[in-house]
C-alpha cells in the first residue's frame, strides 16, 4: 500500500518534472550549445484548424496525435496516448512543415564550385553547417526541409543535398537519405557569365553554347557507362586496363540511367525548351526547373514532359533574363497541371513563405489549400520526399508548425515547429532565451564596469599614462566593442550595414546570390 | 455618417445647382485648356467600405470626386444626374500607399548598367535632383500602381551629400507632370567611421563642404545688398543654402543605432532642426531619444535578418511597434534599392507583418499611407481619403496589408488607372487562354 502511494507520488512528480522541463525547455543562440530538443514518446495537438495539404483537406476543431515522431492520428476528439504532452492549440492552426525547394541557407560561402562549366562530382552535403544561425531563424518561419542547392554559375552544377532542419545536430544527419539524389544545372546568363566581370572568360557565352555543352557532356557521359559497363569483371578483368574513374560522368550517366534528378535554374521559355528536347534525345525526364520565370508560357510543354516548377512568386526586372517574370506565373502552371511549388532562394525570405503561397491567391486566384501545397506537398513532391514529409497523413514524420492564426494571412505568426515531433521552434522558449541571454548580457557588463572602478581605485598601479583609453570605460565604448569584432560590410544602397558576429556561412549577399551566381 | 473639410462651410456636393455651375465652369476649362481632361464629370465611387485611414472606416460609403479631388465622404449623399457612379459593392476603397523612400523610376533592368540612374559618382552631389531621370515610362511603374503604391518618395544616392528627393505621382506623361512636391529634402549619409574617429576624413568633407557653403551664401546676401561682388557660382554649394537656412529639411542616414547617435548629435551641433531619420530596425535603440526630440523616422525594412548574429529572430519585425510604443513618428519603408524597387509593390505586407509582431493594425496601414504623407509634407494631399485631398485611392477585396487580397480599380488623382498596363495584368489572360487552348488539342 505504502509502496503503491510512494509510487503514484513518484509518478506524479516525475510528470510533474517532466511537464516544467517541457515548459521551461530553452534553446541557445549557439547551436552546439543547445540540447536537442526530445522527441517526446507522444503529443496531442487539441482543437486547432489543421490544412492537411492532403485529400482530408482542411479540418476544424480536431486534434492531431503524433507518436514517437510520426503522425499517428488526425480527427475529432482523439483518446490522447500515453503519457502524452497535451498542447491546446484552440484558435491555431497546424499545417505541415514548409517545405523550400531552392535554398543556399546552410551553405553560404560554398555554393558555387564555378571554376569548371561542369562540376557534377561537386557535393553540397560535404559542405552543410548544421548550427548555421539561419537555420534557426528559417524554423521560426515554420520551415521544415530545405533543398541545399549549388548555385548556378555553371551548365552543370554539383549534386545537391535535402536536409531536414534538425539544427545542431551532426552534418550527415540532417540529410534526408531518402531523397532522391538530385544535381542542380543551369541555364542562361548565369552559366554564360553575363554579369560579372572575368578575367578568364570560359566557354560558353551564349544560350547555344550551354545547349550544346550539356549535350556534349550527356554523350560522354553514356560512352563512360558504357564503357565500364562493358568493362570486364572478376578474372577477366586481370589482363585488361578498366576505364579510369570519373566522378563527373559518373553523377551525369546517373542523370541519364534515371537515378538522379536535374533540377535546373532556368528563366525564359527558349532555354527550358531546348534542355527538354536534349532530355528527351536521352530519354531523359527533368525534375523541376528552379525559378522558372517564364514557365507560364510554355506550361502546357513543361505538363506533356512531366518537369516540375519551383517558382519565385514575384522578384522580376533584377535581370534582362527576368523581364517577362510575373507574379501569375505559378498560377498559370498550376492550371496547366504542372507540378508547381514556391521556394526561397533567400535565407531572410525563407522565413515568411506563407506570404508567398499567399500571394498565389493574390496573383491568379489559386485556392488558399492549393496555394499552402505550393509551400509543402508539391515541392515534397518535387523532391520525391512526399511519402515521409509535406503534408499531415497518419504515418508522416511529424513535421508541422503552429500558428496563431490564418496561416497565409500577414496578421499571423509561427507559434511552434516541429522536427519528427521534437520542437526545435517555440516562440515562448525563444523569449526566455533571449531574457536569459539580456541578463548574462548586463551582469558582464556590471563585471567590466566594476573591474574599471577597481582599476582606478587601486594608486599603486602605474597610471596608464600611454593609454589614449578614457579612465573608465563607459557604456557606449564597451557596448561599441561588444559590437566590433569582426564586422562584416555589405553595400546596402548607398550606406554601409554592419553585420556582427556571424560565420561566413551564414551572410547573405543578395548581390552575390543574385546578380552574379545564384 | 458624413465627414466634409472644416474649411469650407458649403459642402458643393450637396448642392446639384453648386455642381452643374461647377461643371460648367469646368467644361469651359476643358473645351479652352484641357480637351482631354477626365474631370469634365463628377465620379461616385459607391457600396464601398471606405477607409479613410484618418478616421473609423465606414461601410457602404460613398466617395464623391471633383476635379481630381475628394469632394465629400459619407452614407446619404446626394450627386448630380449626370455625375459617372460606380459601383463598388463588396469591395474596400483605401487611399493610395505612400512609399516613403524609394529610388522607383530610375532603374529599369538592375544588371543592365545603362538603364540604371541610381548612384552618382563622387562624395558631394547636392545639386542633384532625384526626380529629373524618372522614366515615366518605366514599365515597373504600372506594377507598383497595380499594388497600389500611388505615390512615391523618389530619393538620389551616391556620395555623402546626395542631393534632393521628390514625391511623385507614380503616373503621368513627363516626370515634370508626375512631381507632386520638389524638393523635399537633401539627402546626406553619416559616415559610419566617424563614430569613433572625429579625424574621420568624409566627415572632414562633410564639415567643410557645409561651412563653404554658409560662407558662399552669406557672400550672396552680402552682393545682394550691394555690399560686395557676387561670389563665383557654384552649383553644389548654392544648392545648400535652402538646407543651411532651415527651408528644407535633412534626410539622414545612418545604418547602425551609434552612427545613429553620432548623426543626430553632429545634427545638433549643426544646428539643423529639421531632420526625417533614415534607418534600419537598428533605430528602435533609440526610440526614447527620437521621440523626446521628435525626430521623425524613415524605417527601411521590417523584413530584414538581424543586424547582429545573437539578436533575436524578429529583431527588424518589431522594430515599428517598438517605435510607436515610444511614441516616434515614423513611416516604413523597404530597403528602397536593390530588388526592392522592382517589388515596391510588397511595401503593404511589410507593414502588415509589423502588426504581427505587436504593431497596432490600424497604425500599420497609418504607416504606409498618412504617415508617409505626413512626414513627406503632403499630408494635407495624401495618405488618407479626406475631403480636399487628391483623389488617389484603391479599390482592394479585402485587407489592403494582406497578400491574399487583390486590388481590382486604382483612380490616380481621381482618373481611373488602366490595370492592364501591368506586365503581369497584361500577359495572364493572353497565356491562360492560349495554355487552355493548346491542352484542349
Amino acid at each position: 500500500m505504502i509502496r503503491q502511494f510512494t509510487l503514484v507520488v513518484l509518478v506524479a512528480l516525475l510528470a510533474l518534472f517532466s511537464g516544467l522541463s517541457q515548459a521551461q525547455w530553452a534553446p541557445d543562440i549557439e547551436a552546439w550549445n543547445s540540447p536537442q530538443p526530445e522527441q517526446a514518446e507522444a503529443v496531442v495537438f487539441r482543437n486547432a484548424t489543421v490544412w492537411t495539404a492532403d485529400e482530408a483537406g482542411i479540418l476544424e476543431n480536431v486534434d492531431v496525435t503524433v507518436r514517437d515522431g510520426q503522425i499517428d492520428a488526425i480527427g475529432e476528439d482523439l483518446r490522447a496516448p500515453r503519457n502524452a504532452i497535451e498542447i491546446d492549440a484552440t484558435g491555431h492552426h497546424i499545417t505541415p512543415g514548409i517545405i523550400d525547394a531552392h535554398s543556399h541557407a546552410a551553405i553560404l560561402g560554398g555554393v558555387n564550385e564555378a571554376s569548371r562549366i561542369s562540376t557534377a562530382d561537386v557535393r553540397i552535403r560535404d559542405v552543410i553547417d548544421p548550427e548555421s544561425i539561419n537555420i534557426y531563424r528559417q524554423l521560426a518561419g515554420g520551415v521544415t526541409t530545405i533543398n541545399l542547392l549549388h548555385g548556378s554559375a555553371n551548365a552543370i552544377g554539383g549534386q545537391m543535398a535535402v536536409v531536414k532542419l534538425r539544427w545542431g545536430d551532426e552534418p550527415d544527419d540532417l540529410v534526408i537519405d531518402s531523397a532522391k539524389p538530385g544535381i542542380k544545372f543551369a541555364l542562361g546568363e548565369n552559366p554564360k557569365q553575363s554579369n560579372w566581370s572575368n578575367d578568364t572568360p570560359r566557354y560558353p557565352r551564349t544560350r547555344q553554347g550551354v545547349a550544346q555543352i550539356i549535350r556534349e557532356k550527356f554523350q560522354k557521359a553514356a560512352d563512360y557507362q558504357a564503357a565500364m559497363d562493358d568493362a570486364p569483371s572478376g578474372r577477366g578483368a586481370r589482363d585488361t586496363v578498366l576505364p579510369r574513374p570519373n566522378h563527373e560522368l559518373a553523377a551525369i550517366a546517373e542523370i541519364l540511367s534515371g537515378v538522379r534528378d536535374i533540377h535546373s535554374h532556368a528563366y525564359r521559355a527558349d532555354e527550358m525548351l531546348a534542355l527538354m528536347e536534349l532530355a528527351e534525345d536521352f530519354g531523359v525526364t527533368i525534375g523541376t526547373f528552379q525559378h522558372v520565370l517564364e514557365g507560364y508560357k510554355i506550361a502546357p510543354q513543361m505538363a506533356e514532359h512531366g518537369v516540375g516548377g519551383s517558382s519565385f512568386i514575384d522578384w522580376y526586372a533584377f535581370k534582362y533574363e527576368a523581364r517577362d517574370a510575373i507574379a501569375f506565373n505559378p498560377a498559370l502552371m498550376h492550371q496547366s497541371g504542372v507540378l508547381t511549388g514556391l521556394h526561397s532562394d533567400n535565407p531572410e525570405l525563407a522565413r515568411r513563405m506563407n506570404l508567398e503561397a499567399a500571394k498565389a491567391v493574390r496573383y491568379g486566384q489559386v485556392d488558399e489549400h492549393e496555394a499552402l501545397k505550393m509551400i509543402t506537398l508539391y515541392p515534397a513532391a518535387q523532391l520525391r520526399i512526399d511519402d515521409r514529409t509535406g503534408s499531415l497523413a497518419e504515418g508522416k514524420d511529424a513535421d508541422l508548425v503552429v500558428w496563431n492564426g490564418h496561416p497565409l494571412s500577414v496578421y499571423s505568426r509561427v507559434d511552434q515547429t516541429w522536427v519528427d515531433g521534437r520542437r526545435y521552434f517555440d516562440r515562448e522558449a525563444d523569449r526566455r532565451m533571449h531574457e536569459a541571454l539580456e541578463k548574462e548580457r548586463q551582469e558582464l557588463i556590471a563585471q567590466v564596469l566594476d573591474a574599471g572602478d577597481e582599476g582606478d581605485s587601486d594608486a599603486s598601479e602605474p597610471a596608464a599614462a600611454e593609454s589614449d583609453e578614457p579612465d573608465t570605460p563607459g557604456m557606449r565604448s564597451f557596448a561599441a566593442h561588444l559590437t566590433s569584432g569582426m564586422p562584416q560590410h555589405t553595400h546596402l544602397h548607398g550606406f554601409t550595414a554592419h553585420l556582427v558576429g556571424y560565420r561566413p556561412s551564414e551572410l547573405s549577399h543578395d548581390d552575390y546570390c543574385l546578380f552574379h551566381f545564384e | 455618417m458624413t465627414t466634409t473639410a472644416s474649411s469650407t462651410s458649403s459642402e458643393p456636393t450637396m448642392n446639384p445647382n453648386k455642381v452643374n455651375t461647377l461643371k460648367f465652369l469646368l467644361l469651359l476649362l476643358a473645351l479652352a485648356v484641357l480637351p482631354a481632361s477626365a474631370w469634365a464629370k463628377t465620379l461616385v465611387l459607391t457600396g464601398a467600405t471606405v477607409h479613410p485611414v484618418s478616421s473609423e472606416s465606414i461601410d457602404d460609403a460613398t466617395v464623391v470626386i471633383e476635379e481630381g479631388l475628394i469632394a465629400a465622404i459619407g452614407t446619404d449623399l446626394e450627386w448630380s444626374a449626370d455625375a459617372e457612379v460606380i459601383d463598388l459593392a463588396g469591395l474596400h476603397l483605401f487611399p493610395g500607399f505612400v512609399h516613403p523612400a524609394t529610388q522607383l523610376g530610375l532603374v529599369e533592368i538592375s544588371s543592365v548598367a545603362g538603364t540604371v540612374d541610381t548612384s552618382e559618382m563622387g562624395s558631394i552631389n547636392a545639386a542633384l535632383r532625384a526626380e529629373v531621370a524618372i522614366n515615366h515610362d518605366s514599365y515597373i511603374l504600372p506594377n507598383t500602381i497595380a499594388g497600389g503604391v500611388l505615390t512615391a518618395h523618389i530619393m538620389p544616392d551616391g556620395g555623402l551629400i546626395q542631393g534632393t528627393s521628390a514625391v511623385v505621382n507614380l503616373d503621368g506623361w513627363s516626370w515634370q507632370e508626375m512631381v507632386i512636391r520638389t524638393p523635399v529634402g537633401m539627402h546626406l549619409v553619416y559616415p559610419a567611421a566617424a563614430v569613433d574617429d572625429e579625424n574621420n576624413e568624409d566627415l572632414k568633407t562633410i564639415n567643410r563642404v557645409l561651412d563653404l557653403a554658409r560662407h558662399h551664401h552669406a557672400a550672396s546676401l552680402a552682393a545682394a545688398e550691394g555690399d560686395a561682388a557676387p561670389p563665383p557660382r557654384n552649383d553644389q554649394l548654392e544648392a545648400l543654402a535652402p538646407l543651411l537656412n532651415g527651408d528644407q529639411p535633412l534626410y539622414l542616414r545612418a545604418n547602425r543605432y551609434d552612427v545613429m547617435e553620432a548623426a543626430l548629435d553632429w545634427a545638433d551641433e549643426q544646428g539643423f532642426e529639421n531632420i526625417v531619420l533614415m534607418a534600419n530596425s537598428d533605430v528602435q535603440y533609440l526610440a526614447d531619444r527620437l521621440a523626446r526630440d521628435d525626430v521623425p523616422v524613415i524605417l527601411r525594412n521590417v523584413y530584414a535578418l538581424p543586424t547582429r548574429r545573437w539578436e533575436p529572430y524578429d529583431m527588424a519585425f518589431v522594430a515599428p511597434a517598438r517605435l510607436a510604443e515610444a511614441g516616434v513618428r515614423f513611416a516604413i519603408a523597404d530597403s528602397g534599392g536593390g530588388m526592392d524597387i522592382a517589388n515596391a509593390r510588397n511595401l503593404p505586407f511589410q507593414a502588415g507583418s509589423a502588426a504581427a509582431h505587436g504593431l497596432d493594425k490600424a497604425d500599420a496601414l497609418k504607416s504606409v499611407t498618412l504617415w508617409p504623407a505626413e512626414i513627406l509634407g503632403v499630408g494635407d494631399q495624401l495618405g488618407s481619403i479626406e475631403v480636399g485631398k487628391r483623389a488617389s485611392l484603391f479599390a482592394a477585396t479585402g485587407d489592403a496589408l494582406e497578400p491574399m487580397s487583390r486590388i481590382e480599380r486604382v483612380w490616380i488623382d481621381g482618373e481611373e488607372y488602366d490595370l492592364s498596363r501591368d506586365h503581369g495584368r497584361d500577359l495572364y489572360p493572353r497565356y491562360r487562354e492560349r495554355n487552355a487552348t493548346m491542352q484542349k488539342r
